[in-house]
């Protein structure tokens, strides 16, 4: 359990580090070819490590539809975006920020979804995280 | 280089909060993904797909972009790795999302990890980019945040009431 805590904390360390590193990339040459790097490298790293491990291309992969695939392609946005305001508005801004956003489209695609939640929690949140976006635009 | 703590630009909020919103989208489509193969396979393939995507967008814009390197002082070598760091990250949540902590305690720890991270980049300008120092509105609004994300992450997710 130590370890998967470990795991988890440093996963968080990492997405922080990686937009830290590419935003610097982007200050030297522009957000979409730090994008651009990040995915070369890291299907790179991720091939190796699949032909290591085996199983890359496991059998039911051929029947995901056409839109699984759309993943990719969101993601150079996001960090082509990460890398632009990280620079402008600083990492604990664009962390925090990102994760507000993250949450409260979770949480409305959870409701589309009719994923099943604890809708007071939920709702709570989305207010917390909406009065702190708030604060941020007091003057 | 330090730059005061001023009122941020409305329109850099409402892009990070959209590029949350992104995020959402991204990690639905890649799970999807991870449906129909595994963990590796999805991250994989959403960076392969990214790299191509990636690769038509410079090409279209590469005419309209006379010089871009004009005046830019060479990015260090690791300044590349940010997919190195990504591609480990994919590594560490998916082996403890299915430990006993499950998705939302993977969330919640990755969020700690994330702020403890994004505090010393802003206090000591970490690789290269700019230093920030936190004003206490700063610091009100992190804390909200957090509250609010934490709240969703471990009692709004999953559950039925």
């Amino acid at each position: 359990m130590t370890l998967a805590i470990t795991y988890a904390l440093l996963a968080g360390l990492l997405v922080g580090l990686s937009r830290q590193l590419n935003g610097r990339l982007a200050l030297s040459t522009t957000p979409l070819v730090a994008s651009f790097w990040n995915h070369i490298i890291g299907f790179a790293i991720l091939t190796l490590l699949g032909l290591l491990v085996g199983g890359l291309v496991p059998a039911g992969a051929a029947d995901a539809p056409w839109h699984a695939y759309v993943g990719g392609p969101i993601g150079v946005v996001f960090v082509a975006a990460g890398s632009w305001l990280i620079a402008r508005i600083g990492a604990v801004n664009t962390a925090l920020l990102v994760i507000g956003g993250q949450m409260v489209s979770g949480v409305a695609l959870d409701l589309i979804r009719a994923v099943p939640t604890t809708l007071w929690a939920s709702a709570l949140g989305v207010v917390l995280i909406l009065a702190g976006m708030a604060l941020t635009q007091r003057r | 280089m330090t730059s005061s703590a001023e009122r941020l630009n409305p329109l850099h909020l409402l892009a990070a909060f959209g590029t949350g919103g992104l995020l959402t989208l991204m990690v639905y489509f890649n799970g999807e993904l991870g449906r129909y193969g595994n963990a590796l396979f999805s991250s994989w393939a959403a960076h392969g797909t990214g790299t191509i995507a990636a690769a038509i967008l410079l090409a279209i814009l590469w005419r309209r972009r006379p010089a871009i390197a004009a005046g830019k002082p060479r990015a260090p070598l690791w300044a590349y790795l940010g997919g190195l760091s990504g591609g480990a990250t994919v590594m560490l949540t998916s082996t403890a999302v299915n430990t006993p902590l499950a998705l939302a305690g993977t969330l919640a720890l990755g969020l700690a990890g994330q702020v403890v991270f994004s505090l010393a980049a802003d206090r000591w300008g970490l690789f290269g980019l700019p230093r920030r120092k936190l004003s206490l509105r700063d610091i009100g609004a992190l804390a909200l945040i957090i509250a609010g994300s934490a709240l969703i992450i471990l009692f709004g997710m999953g559950g039925a009431a």
